[in-house]
């Protein structure tokens, strides 16, 4: 019971913050919901009415309604008590079916959301479950099992819509509404904070291990006092875990039992939040092992390693821990750290810090301006010039004045979580939050404990009130964090700081970004950089843009989506061998900051280039990140490892699509005093330029021809500012920002990504356009002429090129001027024909019936194509269904279309006259040709001017899908559509800048998105509301059952999904999204990590073991071979000349002829209800082929299901079964000259 | 050729249903067979007179590339055939309303068909039906080459393309026709329209002609928007919010749709609850 004890305690406190109107949150009022007034109104139930005339019908509401009131007060009690009973009964059942932690197994019962009494069938299946699962972890509730996974439209009674509301219903609902902006976003958050609370149990588990540890501390043994290098006391395995360097250090040591040992940090503060529990541990050094100077040269340090490595010492003796290990805290290598764990299984573990005593130095000797190591004992030199003062070292103060503050913090925490009840919730919110965008871990991060302290700030600031949820608090803190800039001021928590506190400008000129704990001497975020700081701003700034967006699962996309390195940032790159950076270390002259951080080069030059890089890429991107370094972690019986160990450093970019490419980066005027300064960051590359306008000013000319190869500007910029200003050479820099073009790469000779190739087709096709308005002499005008075909918006995977052809290497036909393809000669090459449809103008001249129709456009086809040879002189070809113009060597196809022609489709005649109008497929289809996908072309187009790389993630998406061999089932028109969802609804991203990482985050929505029960709302041009969204979803929920398996939502059809009706099928979703989750597994590694094989288009070549047939065919009649995704070397000729294409008078050349595709179609015809057919359109020379599961069951012989089936008689009854033998031959008769070989895997049949 | 046949051994196959089995390979030298179920065309009422209940002999399982010659030829062994029929499935297709020609006709479908092979005399059935289970017949042989794959392609590439004036002839050909039709539907029409006129003397000739000639059709739209334009001003007719009761029906009604929206809300978390989908990583 203590559980609903809690629940209505919390509610209280919910309906107490109603009543306070301190809230800075406006009460949001949705459209088609009530305002608190409104409300009001209700509750005292009376009548607002001002119709003057109907006084004396109020007179008589008024009485009936006293006569109500009364009724329903008789009736308050006993209905409050039956609903308060119906709640407990929810309650308890909750309780039952959802407090699973694992331990043991969980109860089952009835589905709490129905009120219908559990049948018995249920409850005897329910019972199974349960008995079943008894040595199992989770069981889900019973009933759960099969239907469940799926939305249903909710069905509530009448009786319970509309029976009378009880006050406490209705402050239900009004908080669920006025304080978030729907009920669900807040009961997502209730549920996320019960997922990452720590159990009772694991909570016991913690305390008695950390009772056992601390009881052995206790009994450390003293040991005689030595001096500090003298390491002959440490008897055991146990290292130091510190780097000596020097070795030289002054002081004596000897090991004692700590002054005391205490809980601090998140565990005791209530914050620690699920995984990678870490419980902290403060060990207390006694006073009389430290002396008063030790602040100096690492003596500190250096005496709490060796403190460090006695406890290790003693506990490994103790047989109740687990495992040890060192570790340090945020990478900072003076402060290690040593972790526990009861057992390796163990899913938490105990940090041990050790600590100085409260106060024992003053904390102004730890000033940012003040020096604690003296050059001449770290360098061994005498200095040369012993006049000049000794450099400060913030670094090294921050990490010794850090150790003494551990429990202040915990009491400060500990009073402002006090005052504020959901403070413990808000952080971890916050946490989770900084945990999806990893910036929770490693050296310079912005870990839990920063968070607590900035709800700290917040509350001690009153910018936050105390009674705040923790929803508000996670809004405010964010809303917080991308509004102040902490690396130009900062903030300080400290009331009335001591004297000798430095001052906000003080710190702020040591370090880089600045928040001062209420001690005022420390500086919390010593260790961080302004880049990370930016990337919290960003991303804060982020999360508030789409907040409110009710466009946008805000919950999803806030708390639940990762945003790892690879996915968020457009391009990446890694510095490989950090040892180089101790030659930029000499090169920038940062000895003085190298001595701070006590040798650790790469901390010391990360901000140096960091500022470095920020200022050679400018403008061309928004933000500059970079990983933080993980902790390491090493044996306790290892030598702590060495700096130039860590993992290579990453860095991410995020372009600004507009000028990342651009090949020229213009400097100040020649004669402007910034020149020097240009030419000094550019070096040799800055030149003096004349441009078209007059001005001289210095440049650097970048090189780059293609948009591919501008596109990778930014590496060129990087490796040369790296190597001029840093020497690290361009060999330690990996880049990653092209990985995948590659496999779209267009052309051998040149870097080309076929951008240049779409440019010229869409020229060519304006060209046309234009001529086709401007033809005169037409019996009807046109009334519009538009593209659709996905060459048209820049998204066809290999756009077309212009050709000019071979007239030798064909058959022709003389009468219509036509070049055929020729027996014996490889199949030529494959020309697209790009698809125009022409609407003609509606007039009374049209026929009223669907075949005359048909004839009309044909003579409309004739008409067209003599006009424009007549007058442009363009080869064409009519036929009864298009019209082939032969252009700049692109072949158009262009068809007529009459608007009222569906219409005519859908319509026709009853027997008795009547005139219905019915939907049929092909009136569908005719739509879907001639209205919808011209209109897709046309938005999408729009997105390709937006978003340059829009074309080329989508290309690369495509090729994905036809090399997974899923080109059938996922559609180009739908592909096109899931990476435009990309770009409207980046978030929590920005939009996709570089097709690499488009293409990454493509992958992860068809393989994360719940197809099942949410539609993908694709918001072309932004004209849906949030209202349209809500509708959307509930006609999806209302009939999921009838709808498409991948359901994708635009403004123009909001009910049909009709790019993809007909496919995928579940079956085929199910593996795209199988497909999808391994090449994403296979792919990220190897952008993250230069070790691994470098070859992505492992993620590229299907593995065929699955397909029970393959069809191999042979390449020289495969006309795309050049663009599969392994090329063979063979070239083959194909009938194309070099030269320039598009001379008048050009014969008609083979278009649209492809054997490989006329193949499928005959095999899915005839075979189609026995066999699925695979096959890559872009160059495969394999179809594969999988028997459905059905298809070698026998069935009873009917005449309508015998199709290449073969009967089987068994006494009086015949049955059928496929004939195989006579079926896999057929698949070599009907591909005569184009199959090599069938290779039938009967090895896998199972019949 | 047939004693050969017999002295094999050979025998015919009949399976339950009536249906006597042959084997169809497609050339001497594959090494599997289709296996054609034959049987004598009989339907209870046969409208179509190209199908003659006695002489027609019924296919299942037509391969996709025996065309109608190639059947015509291979059967040709029982007795002189007239005709061959292919379509998708069993049963009489619709006859087309107007003659089109091959152009603008529909492609179909590629795959197994069903066939009516028509012969000259009611005997060459009995032939066909005994003819022995192992003897195949082949669809190509050295004398009757059958393309596939490629060649056909090239083919059918060729055949696809037409010259203009020939499509100019055939859309011309239809229009006519088409114009006449519509011309003599519209003297119809004008005759049915004079024929319900008065006469002098004032009578109206009352006629058994069906409904379907009438002017202009009604349509079920129309029907519709004129139920719709009715309830429409209904409608407007009733005053709303006006009397007390309405007030409070609609303050109820908001109350209902609020507590249905957190019903809804509750059964999405429950779901997302037992698909585990709160574990943020």
């Amino acid at each position: 019971m203590s559980r609903s004890a809690s629940k209505s305690h919390a509610d209280k406190r919910a309906s107490v913050q109603v009543a306070s109107p301190s809230q800075d949150l406006p009460v949001e009022v949705v459209p088609g919901r009530l305002t608190q007034t409104q409300w009001e109104d209700m509750l005292r139930l009376e009548d607002t009415d001002d119709v003057v005339g109907e006084i004396m019908e109020e007179l008589v509401g008024n009485v009936m309604e006293r006569c109500l009131k009364t009724y329903i007060h008789k009736q308050l009690v006993a209905f409050s008590v039956s609903w308060a009973k119906g709640f407990l009964v929810q309650a308890l059942e909750l309780q039952f079916l959802y407090r699973d932690e694992g331990d043991g197994p969980a109860e089952a019962s009835s589905d709490t959301e129905d009120s219908e009494p559990m049948t018995p069938s249920d409850a005897s299946h329910a019972e199974e479950d349960g008995g079943v699962s008894a040595n199992g972890k989770r069981t889900k509730s019973s009933s759960n099992d099969d239907g469940d996974a799926v939305l249903r439209p909710v069905k509530l009674s009448r009786k319970d819509l509309y029976k009378p509301p009880t006050v406490e219903e209705l402050n239900q609902l009004k908080e669920a509404e006025s304080l978030f902006h729907c009920s669900l976003l807040k009961m997502q958050m209730e549920e996320l904070l019960k997922e990452v609370a720590l159990s009772g149990r694991r909570k016991q588990q913690i305390d008695s291990f950390v009772q056992t540890v601390t009881k052995a501390l206790q009994s450390v043994p003293s040991s005689p006092k030595v001096e500090l290098g003298d390491l002959s006391w440490l008897t055991g395995s146990a290292k130091v875990p510190f780097i000596l360097v020097p070795a030289e250090c002054a002081g004596k040591f000897h090991m004692a039992p700590p002054a005391s040992v205490d809980l601090v940090g998140s565990y005791p503060l209530g914050t620690c939040v699920k995984p990678r529990i870490t419980v902290d541990l403060a060990v207390t050094i006694p006073a009389e092992v430290l002396q008063v100077k030790d602040d100096m040269n690492q003596r500190y340090p250096r005496k709490r390693a060796l403190y460090l490595a006695g406890l290790a010492q003693h506990l490994s003796s103790s047989p109740e821990v687990g495992s040890m290990r060192y570790s340090c805290l945020h990478g900072n290598r003076l402060r290690p750290l040593l972790l526990l764990t009861p057992s390796e299984s163990s899913n938490f573990t105990l940090r041990l810090h050790a600590c100085l005593p409260p106060g024992y130095f003053k904390p102004s000797r730890f000033h940012p301006q003040r020096n604690n190591i003296r050059t001449k004992w770290y360098t061994g030199l005498e200095s040369s010039d012993p006049e000049s003062p000794e450099p400060p070292t913030p670094h090294y103060n921050s990490s010794v004045l850090g150790d003494m503050l551990p429990r202040a913090h915990l009491q400060f925490l500990s009073a402002v979580s006090s005052q504020c009840p959901a403070f413990a919730h808000g952080v971890a919110l916050i946490k989770v939050w900084l945990r999806q965008r990893e910036l929770d871990q490693g050296a310079g991060c912005f870990n839990g404990f920063l968070a607590s302290m900035t709800l700290a700030y917040l509350l001690s600031t009153h910018r936050v009130s105390n009674t705040m949820t923790a929803y508000q608090l996670l809004r405010n803190s964010l809303h917080f964090l991308a509004n102040t800039d902490l690396t130009e001021n900062g903030i300080t928590l400290a009331k009335n700081p001591d004297s000798t506190a430095p001052s906000l400008p003080d710190f702020q000129k040591a370090f880089q970004v600045v928040f001062v704990d209420p001690s005022g001497h420390l500086n919390m975020c010593a260790d961080m950089t302004a880049c990370t700081y930016k990337q919290v701003q960003h991303e804060a700034s982020l999360s508030m843009q789409f907040w409110d967006d009710a466009t946008v699962s805000g919950f999803h996309a806030l708390l639940m989506t990762p945003k790892p390195l690879a996915r968020t940032s457009d391009h990446i790159f890694q510095l490989l061998e950090l040892v180089k950076l101790q030659a930029s270390c000499k090169k920038l002259n940062l000895l003085s900051e190298l001595m701070d951080h006590s040798g650790n080069y790469v901390h010391t030059v990360l901000p140096y280039i960091l500022s470095l890089l920020q200022q050679g890429l400018g403008q061309r991107i928004h933000l500059l990140t970079h990983s933080l370094t993980p902790d390491p972690e090493w044996s306790v019986e290892a030598e702590p490892p060495k700096h130039k160990t860590q993992p290579p450093l990453s860095f991410g970019l995020i372009l600004r699509p507009e000028y990342a490419a651009s090949a020229l980066e213009r400097g100040p005027p020649a004669d402007s005093p910034k020149a020097a300064e240009f030419r000094q960051l550019w070096g040799p590359r800055s030149e003096l330029r004349r441009f078209q306008d007059g001005a001289i000013t210095e440049a650097v000319l970048w090189t780059g021809e293609t948009v591919c190869e501008k596109r990778m500007v930014p590496r060129q910029i990087i490796t040369h500012l790296l190597q001029l200003h840093a020497d690290i050479p361009e060999s330690c820099v990996r880049y990653v920002g092209a990985m995948m073009d590659d496999v779209i790469n267009v052309s051998h000779d040149v870097l080309s990504t076929g951008e240049e190739d779409s440019l010229k087709l869409v020229q060519s096709y304006d060209d046309l356009s234009r001529k086709l308005w401007r033809l005169e002499g037409l019996p009807l005008s046109i009334t519009s002429v538009q593209g659709a075909h996905p060459a048209l918006r820049y998204t066809q995977v290999f756009p077309p090129k212009p050709l000019m052809m071979d007239y030798s290497f064909f058959d022709k036909e003389k009468s219509s001027r036509s070049l055929l393809p020729k027996e014996g000669k490889p199949c030529p090459a494959y020309i697209t024909p790009v698809t125009v449809v022409c609407h003609m103008e509606g007039s009374g001249k049209w026929p009223h019936d669907r075949v005359a129709i048909r004839h009309i456009k044909a003579a409309f086809h004739i008409n067209l194509g003599e006009l424009l040879n007549k007058e442009h002189s363009y080869t064409c070809r009519p036929c009864p269904t298009h019209l082939d113009v032969w252009k700049d060597g692109f072949a158009f196809r262009i068809h007529v279309a009459y608007h009222r022609e569906p219409q005519v489709l859908r319509e026709s005649l009853t027997p008795d006259g009547l005139l219905v109008v019915r939907d049929n497929e092909a009136a569908q289809a005719l739509e879907v040709a001639t209205v919808h996908r011209p209109l897709l072309t046309s938005t999408l187009h729009g997105i390709q001017q937006q978003h340059p790389c829009f074309g080329a993630v989508c290309r690369l998406a495509k090729r994905w899908l036809g090399a997974q061999l899923l080109s059938d089932d996922i559609r180009e028109d739908a592909a096109d559509l899931l990476v435009a969802s990309l770009f409207l609804h980046p978030a929590p991203f920005t939009p996709p800048s570089s097709p690499q990482v488009g293409f990454l985050r493509f992958l992860r929505l068809l393989s994360s998105f719940d197809w099942r029960n949410n539609p993908l709302v694709v918001n072309l041009n932004n004209t849906l509301t949030g209202a349209d969204y809500t509708d959307t979803k509930n006609d999806f929920v209302a009939n999921r059952d009838s709808l498409p398996v991948m359901f994708i939502a635009t403004p123009s059809d909001k009910k049909l999904s009709l790019w993809t009706k007909h496919t995928p099928s579940i079956q085929m979703l199910q593996r795209a999204v199988m497909v999808a989750a391994e090449s994403l597994k296979v792919l990220e590694p190897q952008l993250k990590d230069g070790n691994q094989i470098q070859d992505v288009k492992v993620a590229m070549r299907p593995p065929l073991e699955a397909y029970d047939v393959l069809i191999h065919l042979m390449p020289k009649q495969v006309p795309l071979i050049h663009q599969a995704v392994d090329p063979l070397v063979v070239v083959f000729s194909r009938g194309v000349m070099a030269g320039k294409a598009g001379n008048p008078g050009e014969i008609m050349p083979v278009i649209d002829y492809n054997p490989v595709s006329l193949f499928l179609a005959e095999l899915r015809d005839s075979f189609g209800d026995l066999a699925l057919f695979f096959c890559d359109p872009y160059g495969g020379t394999v179809i594969a082929v999988l028997w459905k599961p059905k298809a070698f069951k026998p069935v009873p012989f009917k005449t309508s299901e015998i199709n290449a089936r073969r009967v089987e008689v068994s006494g009086e009854r015949a049955h059928t079964v496929p004939n195989v033998e006579a079926i896999v031959e057929d698949f070599r008769v009907m591909g005569k000259d184009l199959v090599k070989s069938v290779e039938a895997r009967t090895e896998r049949w199972s019949f | 050729m047939a004693p050969s046949e017999k002295s094999r051994g050979g025998e015919a196959v009949v399976i339950p249903g009536g249906f006597a089995v042959l084997s169809l390979q497609f050339s001497a030298d594959s090494g599997s067979q289709h296996k054609l179920y034959v049987k004598e065309h009989r339907v209870r009422v046969e409208t179509r007179t190209h199908r003659p209940l006695d002489r027609t002999l019924f296919l299942l399982n037509v391969p996709p590339y025996c065309s109608q010659s190639t059947l015509s030829h291979i059967f040709s062994r029982f007795g002189a055939v007239v005709s061959v029929e292919l379509s998708d499935r069993p049963g009489s297709a619709p006859a087309p309303e107007v003659k089109l020609s091959p152009l603008f006709k529909p492609a179909g479908k590629q795959g197994f068909k069903v066939g009516y092979v028509v012969f000259r005399r009611a005997k060459s059935i009995r032939l066909a039906k005994s003819h022995p289970h192992n003897v195949p017949l082949l669809v190509s042989t050295e004398q009757r080459l059958v393309t596939t794959g490629l060649q056909k392609w090239a083919q059918q590439y060729r055949q696809a393309i037409v010259s203009p004036e020939e499509l100019q002839q055939s859309v011309d050909a239809f229009m006519l026709q088409y114009d006449q039709r519509k011309e003599e539907q519209a003297k119809e029409q004008e005759k049915e329209a004079e024929e319900q006129k008065e006469d002098e003397e004032g009578w109206v000739k009352v006629t058994r002609a069906s409904k379907g000639t009438k002017a202009r059709p009604h349509s079920e739209a129309a029907n519709q928007k004129a139920i719709q334009k009715e309830t429409r001003k209904k409608k407007r007719k009733e005053l709303m919010n006006f009397y007390t009761w309405q007030h409070r029906n609609t303050q109820k009604e908001h109350i209902a749709d609020l507590r249905k929206k957190f019903e809804e809300d509750k059964q999405r978390i429950s779901l997302l609850r037992a698909q585990r989908k709160f574990r943020p990583y």
